[in-house]
């Protein structure tokens, strides 16, 4: 049984007691959201010793990190440097989007070496196996990703980037007017690279009921991928982008009525305007389900600095309702992370989810900011280095600081000292 | 001699109106009305020669000023310009100099100096320096030393003057009834605070107002009345003593139009997003359109260390709100004195926060600049990419880092590259997968 078919049956699993523990809230209000799908909790059947995670309405936005291989880096040591840094920095998620060398060698070494939830985009391998055994990613056959999702599936992922809701109905608005982008998705990418060039539908649309049988069997989070989420904020919002969400809604439903858990992907590159605009349009037309957000980036002309414009979008989509954001590291647009650049991606999207926890009244992430105000004017140096979001950082700068408690002026005759006793802070 | 905000008021179009209305792609006459209006300023100190001017407000670019200064005795003046330079070339718009010790004429000189655009000064700083010194304590400052300060720093060219002239005694005992949390974060607010309360004096900045904007006149310097009560933690965001003080600020903003000086407003601080608009469209609404100078505003005060990053969330949404100037946050903040790498960056993020707003706002040829880039990363002509990067030093650097060993133009997805897969069936190129 999958959590959802347990939540709706009245059933409180251990997974439901775990997230209520660590949200300090309620068990009766995670079964309620994951029976009601506003709430999901990606975790395989298959999967030991994970930390269960809640993603959804009324929980903490978690923060999801990127890491694998590719075609010119299949360094499987620096790749498990990036997942310990990573989940070191406190993000809740990964999601490992390899593309190169011993795919299914990286795939365990994510599942044993994080214990978080873990994600993937099985198409990726489908597009690989094809390029190797078939000479190219066109002529992969439907059942090749089928078969690359059960194997996924079966090795313990919990939960899967598929790009179910394209079709030939989204891509025409791409034919007809064209986009500054295009498509920026990798997995869309190939899929209508394959779709065009093989003049057939999506199978991951057209057979979706095959797919969802085997995410119904080990209990994968199904994320349904958006294949046209707007790669430049002049393609935001545009009619393939809101033609796909609309299928995507409709996966949404079929995905619930068959007992399987399911989020939603989405942008990209998108103008501040445009946010909660993005945001509402999708809790509409995918009836609440939990949405996953890459960023959002709030301008495409800062290449080195993307982790803060994905810190300013992703603040407000979750302001504006997102869950669950996914990180953008500095390197990206210009080549792969280092693990400097993956810690720093998820701090910066971490600083974004927990200013949108604050703006929506989350009363853990509150208490950590008053506590931390109360440190900083007590001067309790050990107090702000625990609080702060890098503690490891906070400790380097501050050390040296200890015990000077006087302005860089005057020493203890100093009106600053007067006010703070005048406060009875001194 | 009129200032820049009389000659508006007459409908004359002065040199630096003509200057500004040209970078900003907009008619002369729409800064005349801006400044005549108040919802412009173009600080531009009569005693400055040879610099870019600079119009901030209403309707144009969101501006970014950096700070720098002389701070304790590990600072000195060849480091503090050294900043200067590193944030003048990231394009930082203003700088300001917030010496609070060491030699504070001569580092002012530096700056005036080093920096191509506005300067602005905190006169507090020199005139608690200079009491501590003569008299061993900054409680002993006295008030004609203040205004002493105030007319030399303005006597010797700069632009603008942040003046903390609405921290009353009043505002101070609201701060202290209501229980702040943090009533001490401004450096300036809290020694003034201390000055008040050991003195028994009410603030002289408030008291003698007309004195403050006689100078500012005199010199067409623009006031930047700064708030000893802005927010030092999220929990202090929008209290009593702050709202407070911006109804002080707000009857400043009324005298200082009608006394023909140009004046913009200073803010928070910490604010939780949730806040951000409220904060700006109080200003706008008490302070009758005058331009908001923004420090960050940070989003979470648990971000030691990524400072620069929260405030550009804050910096962002407020800018977008209608903030027309944001003062950086470098990544030191908190912990410690910037170094000339955080400064950059500091400048950096404040400039993405900037222009996404402007994007937001539709600010003239804002869209145009994201538009030229992404069609550059569709064509995939990296030398444009980098050339149109927000800073294109460091684009060019990780891309050779990050990407140095790719066999294909970048290494994000090597081979696999969605932009290439897909322009070969949507676009006019032949299909290579």
């Amino acid at each position: 049984m999958t959590q959802v078919l347990a939540a709706r049956s009245g059933q409180i699993t251990p997974e439901m007691e775990a997230v209520a523990a660590r949200e300090n809230m309620d068990v009766e209000l995670i079964r309620a959201g994951v029976a009601a799908g506003t709430i999901v909790i990606p975790k395989n059947k298959n999967r030991k010793s994970v930390n269960p995670c809640g993603i959804g309405q009324g929980l903490r936005i978690k923060v999801n990190a990127l890491i694998g291989t590719s075609s010119d880096r299949e360094d499987l040591e620096m790749e498990k440097r990036k997942l310990i840094i990573a989940q070191n920095a406190g993000c809740d998620t990964f999601m490992d989007l390899s593309t190169g060398g011993d795919i299914d060698g990286m795939r365990r070494l994510t599942l044993s070496t994080v214990n978080v939830p873990v994600g993937c985009v099985p198409v990726y391998q489908a597009a690989i196996d094809a390029i190797e055994k078939r000479g190219s990613i066109v002529a992969m056959q439907e059942d090749d990703i089928f078969a690359a999702v059960e194997k996924q599936a079966a090795a313990g992922m919990d939960f899967m980037a598929i790009h179910s809701a394209l079709n030939f109905d989204v891509l025409k608005p791409l034919q007809w007017k064209g986009r500054v982008a295009d498509i920026v998705s990798r997995g869309g990418a190939f899929l209508t690279g394959w779709m065009l060039h093989n003049q057939r539908e999506n199978p991951l649309y057209e057979q979706f009921d095959r797919l969802l049988a085997i995410l119904g069997e080990y209990d994968v989070t199904l994320s349904v991928g958006d294949a046209i989420r707007p790669g430049a904020v002049a393609d935001s919002l545009d009619e393939a982008q809101l033609r796909g969400l609309a299928v995507a809604g409709e996966l949404v439903e079929r995905a619930r009525e068959a007992g399987v858990q399911v989020m939603v992907e989405g942008p990209g590159h998108v103008p501040m305007h445009h946010v909660e605009s993005t945001m509402l349009l999708q809790k509409r037309l995918c009836n609440n389900a939990p949405y996953f957000v890459l960023g959002t980036l709030a301008t495409d002309v800062a290449p080195g600095y993307d982790h803060i414009t994905a810190a300013i979008g992703g603040a407000l989509a979750g302001a504006a309702g997102v869950d669950f954001i996914c990180y953008v590291t500095p390197a990206e647009h210009l080549g792969l992370p280092t693990e400097e650049d993956v810690k720093e991606g998820v701090i910066a999207a971490r600083i974004a989810a927990h200013a949108a926890d604050i703006a929506r009244g989350n009363k853990q992430a509150l208490e950590r900011d008053l506590q931390m105000a109360k440190a900083r004017v007590a001067m309790d140096v050990d107090k702000q280095i625990s609080l702060s979001i890098d503690p490891d950082k906070s400790r380097q700068a501050l050390e040296e600081e200890k015990g000077d408690k006087h302005c860089a002026l005057c020493g203890p005759d100093c009106a600053a000292q007067v006010a703070a006793k005048y406060f009875g802070i001194a | 001699m009129v200032t820049q905000l009389q000659s508006a008021l007459q409908g004359e179009i002065t040199p630096e109106i003509e200057q500004v209305a040209r970078q900003e792609g907009v008619t002369p006459e729409f800064i005349r009305q801006g400044v005549a209006g108040g919802s412009i300023v173009i600080p531009r100190n009569r005693n400055r020669d040879g610099i870019v001017p600079v119009a901030i407000g209403a309707g144009l670019k969101t501006k970014v000023s950096a700070s720098v200064g002389l701070y304790g005795s590990t600072c000195n003046i060849a480091m503090e310009v050294a900043k200067i330079k590193a944030a003048v070339q990231a394009g930082t718009n203003a700088i300001m100099d917030l010496s609070v010790s060491g030699d504070i004429d001569a580092m002012r000189k530096e700056t005036l100096a080093a920096t191509p655009t506005p300067v602005g000064t905190l006169p507090l700083y020199q005139a608690l320096a200079e009491a501590a010194e003569k008299y061993g304590s900054t409680t002993k400052m006295e008030e004609e030393a203040l205004f002493d300060v105030i007319e030399r720093q303005a006597a010797a060219g700069v632009d603008f003057l942040a003046l903390h002239c609405g921290t009353t005694m009043d505002v101070v005992e609201r701060a202290k009834k209501e229980g702040r949390i943090d009533p001490l974060v401004s450096y300036g607010g809290s020694h003034l605070i201390g000055w008040m309360v050991h003195n028994q004096r009410e603030n002289p900045l408030y008291e003698n107002y007309d004195r403050v904007l006689e100078i500012a006149r005199k010199y067409d310097v623009t006031v930047s009345l700064a708030d000893g009560m802005r927010p030092g933690c999220l929990a202090d965001s929008l209290d009593g003593a702050q709202v407070q003080e911006l109804v002080i600020l707000g009857e400043m903003v009324r005298r200082a139009k009608e006394a023909g000086v140009q004046v913009m407003v200073k803010g928070p601080g910490h604010v939780p997003v949730n806040q951000l608009k409220a904060t700006v469209t109080l200003q706008k609404s008490l302070c009758k359109g005058a331009p908001y100078f923004v420090f960050g505003p940070v989003v979470t005060d648990i971000a030691a260390g990524y400072d620069h990053i929260s405030a550009a969330v804050g910096g962002a949404i407020s800018a977008w709100a209608g903030a027309e100037f944001l003062c950086y946050v470098t990544a030191a903040e908190h912990l410690g004195l910037p170094g000339v790498e955080e400064v950059r960056e500091g400048v950096i993020a404040a400039l993405i926060a900037a222009h996404a707003s402007d994007l937001a706002k539709n600010i003239p040829g804002a869209a145009q600049w994201d538009l030229e880039i992404s069609r550059a990363r569709k064509e995939l002509n990296w030398e444009k990419q980098i050339e149109l990067a927000i800073d294109p030093e460091r684009a060019g650097k990780l891309k050779k880092e990050r990407s140095g060993d790719s066999s294909a133009g970048c290494a994000m997805c090597g081979k696999y590259c969605a932009m290439e897969v897909v322009s070969g069936y949507l676009g006019t190129s032949k299909h290579n997968c």
